[in-house]
Order: structure tokens, then sequence, then C-alpha cells
């Protein structure tokens, strides 16, 4: 064969990188290995600062001026890249290796119009003439599926959604037809549907071009729908290395057996299953143990691991791990301990029938927006809630889903009073909450309290944590006076803090810390219904799961009730018992956890329940994927809202005609759960589950 | 069956001012036997082969010991390779049988697919043979048959309506004029999941033609 398939598109050998700093060098990266064959796709996933993206930058040679690679080769194509000049790994990055980023707005120009950027690319590599680039271009652009490729060519990155953006991106990046493609996080500022086309497109790619794809990302369920080998990086070093099914089924890591405990997976609850977080934090690099890199957070750690650092070995053939007891992981020996997760499991029945603390009736919440004309017009509103009915339980957690801007957050805000309804009904264990929270009185605030999303924009960075906990705690004389500094080291300790974090100030802790301070801040009043917004969508897995044991603790300890605001679907389902699913400022479907995730399916959950990537390869999940964008909200399309993109239109008389001219109604399947759709029920019900499990071949 | 189907694509390539001995030793220990030349954006430049690698003895016989390794020295595949005017290329959408003509008739080993100038893939003998054998269904086991027929309009069709009233599947066919027999053709049959004796006691009634060859494999 003139070229012998074997010959990998890339083959990483051996590779280390140090980063020169003030305090001498720090090695980012140490003894990494793999190789990626022709049109395969490789996944590389581990937390936070595990070095996954230094990996991707030394490829690329994109290290800064302080990074350098000290040891390894990097093998593209059969020829070292280490130590080429930089003229001539100039020329193979633009024409053989393309990346794509996280965050698409970073990776455009805004000043300059789409279309010019992409056939920037082709008139700068190939020297092609403007109007041929151009064609070229709006080519490139149908094969990923833009809508209306030659519209958006004149268009600013600005003026399309994100997931048209990091489309734009990955059309770019397939210009020159590059033979490695490396995407650093590509769809973690996406929505779940959105998302789910992008990991489609990948997919199209990888078979239809041949390209060789190196794939970053911190997401489990992202990895196994992509890729079909992965590599888990911890703290700079490759712990495993197998085939995904081997991976997530039986791993041969503590490290990547944590992983895969730490992530609810779609159809987990808190009354049958519980999360494992893995305790304390990557080792920063310059300060790294002795022995094995994971031995301080590891469960199974004996003195063996202290003091000999192991060697990444082949404990089955493709399938390799760095741990000494590897041969006791694979087979299941070790079980991770109990003590880990907190006693919870009264959870179960509890709030059953208890009487209604929070409802929200019709509510609509509407932004003003400047009208176009200049001198009068119409005024025109941006109805970010609108008619929006839920109630909440004592004791009971609410979870609110949908994709970004359907307006969850808005929801949130008006309940805690930082919005004011336009109109509706909103009562708080009976007293009206329609008032903003400046003529609110102290007591309906003390009841009423907050978890943001960022805990980094919500501590005030110059007072102590424990100042911080100790000022509501005093506000809403949650205990005596004297008692205050006693009170808040209680809900350092419950927090898992402990008291030396009194006098810490934010920017000392880490992310799940933070949170946590947040945590206490929002319960050190005792209220009787805290909302969550996104608590745990900006801290990786580990922690995450840390945080949801914890609220799980807090809701247990104390009786609180929750609503929960997440994207996640897997994670609203491990951790609410009432779950609303948003679209467009309306609630589409409304009911019981177990009864959102089975038939019958409002047509809208369905799809996003076939979008949220799970991390188990056995699963099996139908395809349908919405298409289009959400519609704006500044002019909602009349009849039911989601007509514009409902898949599942067609199984109505006339094609669905009555969808866009009627209001659908709401029906009931069950007392307590209600679908806002023309189709019937029994239609509803016919429909096949979304996500099926094959059955379970060995105990994992 | 087009060039893009068979053709391996992102294959490895080289810049015109790699040297020789770097080149040498990169197909080598690669096992590559043919090398496109590329500038800026991947268009084709050049291309080198092993032949073209060899250096000619006639050449180094007028120099001495110090020029000779001078002047190996200081060779870049610019200076050897085949310049791109004279290169043969196909392009993407060529049928592979066409490419075949184009290798058999300039007696080479390899096309450079090209558009647009800019290359995008290789084709070889070695992805023709390739073609070839999945043609004939090589890898999936069946019975092979070959016979022979008259060069008259229908007789394939008789073949194949013989198979079909059996129920049998046809995994893979194909027919070449008998050669210095002009008048006289061989299809080869390659069915799955029959027994040998079947097949033969089935199309050995076919009128007017004649089983040459039978073999499982």
């Amino acid at each position: 064969m003139q070229q012998p398939r074997d010959i990998p598109v890339l083959d990483v050998k051996n590779l280390a990188v140090s980063y020169e700093t003030r305090y001498g060098d720090v090695q980012a990266v140490r003894d990494v290995s793999f190789t990626i064959q022709r049109g395969e796709a490789y996944s590389i996933v581990g937390e936070s600062g595990c070095g996954k993206s230094t990996v991707a930058f030394s490829i690329v040679s994109f290290l800064g001026r302080n990074g350098k690679i000290v040891d390894g080769h990097i093998m593209f194509q059969g020829r070292d890249l280490v130590g080429r000049p930089q003229e001539e790994l100039r020329h193979i990055r633009g024409d053989q290796i393309a990346m794509v980023y996280q965050d698409p707005m970073q990776a455009l120009n805004p000043s300059m119009r789409l279309g010019d950027q992409m056939a920037e690319v082709l008139i700068a590599h190939r020297g092609m003439e403007q109007k041929e680039a151009e064609e070229k271009c709006i080519q490139m652009l149908e094969r990923v599926y833009m809508p209306d490729p030659a519209n958006v060519m004149r268009r600013y990155p600005h003026q399309i959604s994100g997931g048209q953006q990091q489309r734009v991106v990955i059309a770019m990046a397939l210009l020159n037809g590059p033979s490695l493609l490396i995407m650093d996080e590509p769809t973690t500022a996406l929505d779940v549907t959105v998302e789910a086309t992008v990991l489609d497109l990948v997919a199209e790619l990888q078979t239809r071009f041949d390209t060789a794809i190196m794939y970053i990302s911190h997401n489990l369920g992202v990895v196994a729908r992509v890729s079909d080998e992965v590599g888990v990086m911890y703290a700079g070093e490759m712990v495993e290395r197998a085939s995904v099914a081997d991976a997530y089924l039986r791993p041969g890591h503590p490290y990547t057996l944590a992983l895969m405990h730490c992530v609810p997976r779609l159809g987990m609850d808190k009354s049958s299953s519980y999360l494992y977080p893995i305790r304390g934090r990557v080792p920063p690099p310059s300060n790294l143990p002795p022995g094995c890199v994971f031995e301080p957070r590891c469960d199974f750690a004996r003195p063996v691991c202290r003091q000999r650092r192991p060697e990444l070995r082949e404990v089955e053939p493709g399938h390799c791990a760095r741990c000494h007891f590897a041969e006791q992981v694979l087979a299941g020996e070790l079980r991770l301990p109990d003590d880990l997760i907190p006693d919870l499991d009264k959870m179960t029945t509890r709030g059953e029938g208890a009487e209604r603390i929070l409802s929200v009736e019709h509510a609509r919440t509407y932004y003003e927006a400047p009208s176009k004309r200049l001198i009068g017009g119409k005024k025109q509103y941006v109805k970010a809630v609108d008619d929006v009915s839920v109630e909440v339980r004592k004791g009971r957690t609410l979870g609110i889903v949908g994709e970004s801007g359907c307006g969850k957050s808005t929801l949130a805000k008006t309940i805690i009073g930082l919005e004011t309804p336009t109109d509706g009904k909103l009562e708080f264990m009976g007293v009206d909450i329609s008032t903003p929270v400046s003529q609110r009185d102290l007591d309906l605030i003390k009841n009423l309290q907050m978890v943001f999303q960022n805990p980094d924009s919500t501590l005030n960075p110059s007072f102590s944590v424990g100042s911080q906990i100790a000022r509501p705690t005093r506000r809403f004389r949650a205990v005596p006076h004297s008692q205050v500094h006693a009170e808040v080291i209680r809900l350092l300790d419950m927090m898992r803090l402990g008291a030396n974090y009194y006098d810490r100030l934010p920017r000392q802790l880490s992310g799940g810390e933070k949170q946590r301070v947040g945590i206490a801040r929002a319960i050190a009043g005792r209220p009787e219904l805290v909302l969550c917004d996104e608590p745990v969508s900006s801290l990786d897995v580990s922690v995450q799961a840390a945080v949801l044991n914890l609220l799980l603790q807090v809701q247990q300890e104390m009786g609180t009730t929750m609503a929960f605001i997440a994207h996640d679907l897997s994670v609203v389902r491990f951790f609410c018992d009432t779950i609303a699913v948003m679209y467009l400022g309306q609630v589409v479907e409304f009911g019981p956890a177990e009864a959102i995730y089975a038939p019958p399916y409002h047509p809208y959950t369905e799809a996003l329940l076939s979008a949220v990537p799970i991390p188990d390869p056995r699963t099996e999940q139908k395809h349908i994927r919405l298409s289009g964008t959400v519609p704006s909200a500044l002019n909602p399309p009349g009849g039911c809202r989601f007509h514009t993109r409902c898949p599942r239109r067609h199984m109505l008389p006339d094609g669905g005609r009555i969808c866009e001219v009627e209001v659908p109604p709401w029906q009931c399947a069950t007392e307590e759960h209600r679908i806002f759709c023309h189709i019937p029920l029994e239609e509803l019900r016919k429909m096949d589950k979304v996500v099926t499990v094959e059955e379970e071949t060995h105990a994992g | 069956m087009l060039v893009k189907d068979y053709m391996t694509r992102h294959p490895c390539m080289a810049e015109p001012n790699m040297s020789v001995i770097e080149a040498q030793r990169y197909m080598w220990e690669n096992g590559i036997r043919h090398l496109p030349i590329v500038g800026d954006g991947k268009r084709l430049l050049g291309l080198v082969t092993r032949q073209t690698l060899l250096v000619d003895p006639a050449r180094l016989g007028s120099l001495d010991m110090w020029e000779i390794s001078r002047f190996l020295s200081g060779l870049t595949l610019k200076d050897v390779m085949v310049k791109a005017r004279d290169v043969i290329t196909v392009e993407e959408d060529t049928a592979v049988e066409e490419a075949a003509r184009i290798m058999v008739e300039n007696r080479i080993g390899c096309l450079p697919v090209v558009e647009g100038g800019v290359v995008v893939g290789i084709i070889t003998d070695t992805d023709l043979l390739t073609q070839l054998m999945e043609m004939m269904a090589t890898r999936v086991p069946g019975v092979r048959v070959t016979i022979r027929m008259p060069n008259v309009r229908g007789e394939l069709a008789k073949l194949v309506a013989a198979i079909g009233a059996q129920g049998w599947g046809i995994l893979a066919c194909g027919g070449v004029p008998v050669p210095r027999q002009p008048d006289t053709w061989e299809a080869v049959v390659k069915i799955r999941n029959v027994p040998g004796e079947e097949v033969v006691a089935a199309l050995g009634q076919v009128e007017g033609q004649e089983i040459v060859d039978v073999r499982e494999m």
C-alpha cells in the first residue's frame, strides 16, 4: 500500500510540557501518549486544570512565550513536529491542522462580516480570488447545515445565534480540508439541543472527510457520544486509555471510576441512588504528591501508592491504566466507600400531600423594549414569562428546565422580587409576593432566599467568608446576637468547610467552596424556600456531586423547600420531585419527575431528552433534532409557541394547522401531570421511550 | 466507484525545501512510495517517488569524495521532484477505471487527486487493487463460478435469471472478453450461502454456457 493505513495522523509519545514561571519551571503535562488514526475521533476528558488544553496547544505550538515542550515527540503524519522551525509549523497549522475553541464568539472577529472572515482563510492560504473564495465558503456553510448561507455571509457574528456561530467556526476550520481537527470543549457554551446538532455534525465530518478529530471535553456524556477511544487525564498525566465502552463500564483507574459515579445518569433519582463526590481537588502542578498523583483523593489508596509512582501499563489488550491495583479496580473488587455520601434515605416520601408553599398563577413578566421608531410607535414587550403557573409543596423540590432564553431565570427573579410581575398572582405561604424585594417585609425576605449561578460575582471579594454568612444571620435574627459566631461556625461545618474558613476571603477559595459559602449564606436565615439558579453548572463534575449532596442534606435537615433551575436534565431528574419544562416563556409540561421522563411526553420534552448526552455507551436514544432557533420573545409565534420547531406536528390532521392558530389546551395525563399540547394524550402515550438502556451485562 | 471513494484522503506530503536525505528517511520509516510536494494551501508543486530519489551514478562519477557529500547534503526535493506540470493528476469525480487506464497507459503507480490545484488525496495502484478485491467480494465467503459464454446479447441475462430462479443472492459479478477469442466472454459470479455442487447443477443447465471453474472461497 502506498499509504499504509496504519500511519497515525497524530502520534503523541511521552509528551511533557513545562511553563516557565517566576518560581521555576512548572510541569503542566507529563508523559502523555496517545495515537489518533485517520478518520478516528479521540477524546480527552478530565476536570479543569488537568492539562487537557495544554496538550492541544502543544500540538499546534500555541503554548505561549513561557511554555515549552521539554520531552517527547508529536508525530503528525509520520513527521515529528517538535523542534521544527516556526515557519514550517505555521504552514502545517494552516493547511493540515485546524482548531475549534470553546467560545465561538472569541474565535470570530466581531468587527468583520462572516463572509469576509471565512474568505480570508482561502485568500491568504490558497491565493484564491475573492469571488471564488466566497462561493467555496457558501458551499462549506451548506455542508455544516447552516440555514440560508448566502445571507449569513453578509452578517456580523453577533447577528447569529451561538450554535450558528460555532457552525461558522467549524466551517472555517474545514475550509482547508485539515487532516486533524482539534476541538477544545466546542459545545460547552451551547444549549443541549444545539449541542446535539453540533455533535451530529462532528460525527458526520469524521466519516465524510476522513478527518481525525481530537475532542477535549469535561462532559462524559458528550465524549460517549462522539468518540470511540478515550484518554482520561488527571493532574497532567494520562491515567487511563481505553475504548469508550471499557472506560465507562469497566474503568481500570480509580479516578475514572470516581468520575463515572459523580454524575447522575438520566433516570437516576435521589431516592434510589447516590452521587459519589471526589474529595479534595486537583493538585497544582507545582506541588504534586510524590507517589501516585491521585493518591490524596483516592479511596483505595494504600501505603505503596504514596511511595511509588505507578506506570501507565496495559491491563488488558487496548486498555491501559496508571494504577498499582488496576486489575482489582477493573474486576470491580474495590468499591467506593459509603461514608462519602450523606445519610439520605429518608428523602423519599416526604412532602406527600403537604401544603402548597408557593403558588404562581398566570404570572407574566414583560420587559419593555424600545420602539424602533424615533417618535411614537407602539411599545413592544419582551414576553420573558408569559402565563406561567407552577406550584411547590412544602419540603419538595421543583425543577425548572429549558433552553437558554426560555424564561427560567426571569421566573426565579420574579418570585424572589428582583423583577416585578406584569400580571398574575404569586403567593408564598399565603402572602402575596408580587411586590419588588425592596417593599417586602423582612420576614418574607428571610423565608425566600436564593443561591446564584456564579459564586464569584455574588460574594463580596473584600469581606471574609465568616462575616458574609454572619450578616444575614444577624439581620434575620436567626439566633440571639451572642450566638451569631457559633451559628456561622455551625453552618460552615454543615457545609463541610470547617471553622478555619471563617476568616478567609473569597479569592482564597475554589469554585466549589465558594458555592458552598453561597449556600450557607442562603440558608443562614433558615428560609422556607430556597431558589437555586443553576447552582452547579459552573462547577467541575466531582465538585458538582458534592454540592448536590450538600443541598440534599440541607433539605433533609431543615425541611427546606427548593426550586432548582438547571439546563442539565440528568441533574434535574436526580434532584427534583416536580419538574416544569419551559419553552419561550411558557410552561409546556408540568408534573412529577418520573412522569416527565416517560411517555406521554410533550414534543419539546421529548426533543430535549433525546438531545441530552448520556455518559453510558449502552444507552440508545431516539434521534430527534429541533430545527431552527428559539423564536424571539419579542414577537412569539401565535397558537402553540412551539409549532415553528415541533417535530410532532404532522401527527395532527392537516399538518398541524391548529397549532398555528389555536393556543393548545392543558391536558391532564394524571392528576399532577399536565401537558400543553394539541396532540391527544392517547397519541402521546403511544410514543416510545426516548432513552433505553441495554440490559446490564455485568456488575459495574 | 469514483476516485473519491477509494483514494487516501489526507496523504502524507512534504515541502519543496525538505532535504532529499530527510525525505528518504521519512519515506522509508513510514513505508511511503509516493510523496506529493505541496506549497501554501496544499497546492501541488511536484511529486517524488522512490525512483526520483535515486541519484544517478553517472552524475556522481565525475565528483570526488568531498564534492559528493556536499552535493548530497545540499540536494532538496525541489531539485529532484517531477514538476507539477509533468505530474499526471485526476479529480475526485473521475471513475476508478479511468484512473486505472491513465496509470496503465503511462506506466505509473500513483495519481495525486487534485481539486482546483489543491491536493485532496492520492490514488495508487494498491487502491485500485483494493477496489478489484472489493468488487469481487474477496473477503466474504461464497462460491465463485467462472462461466464461458458466447459474445451475444442476452447471455448474461440468462445466467442471472438462472441464479435468480434458485433464489440465490449475487455477491459479485464481472465479465471480461477471453483473450484472443473475441467471440467468447467469461463471467465471474460469486454466490453466497450455497454448496458448490448445487451451483454446478443449476448453472450447468444453462444452454450454450459452460462452467470453466468453480471454487469455494
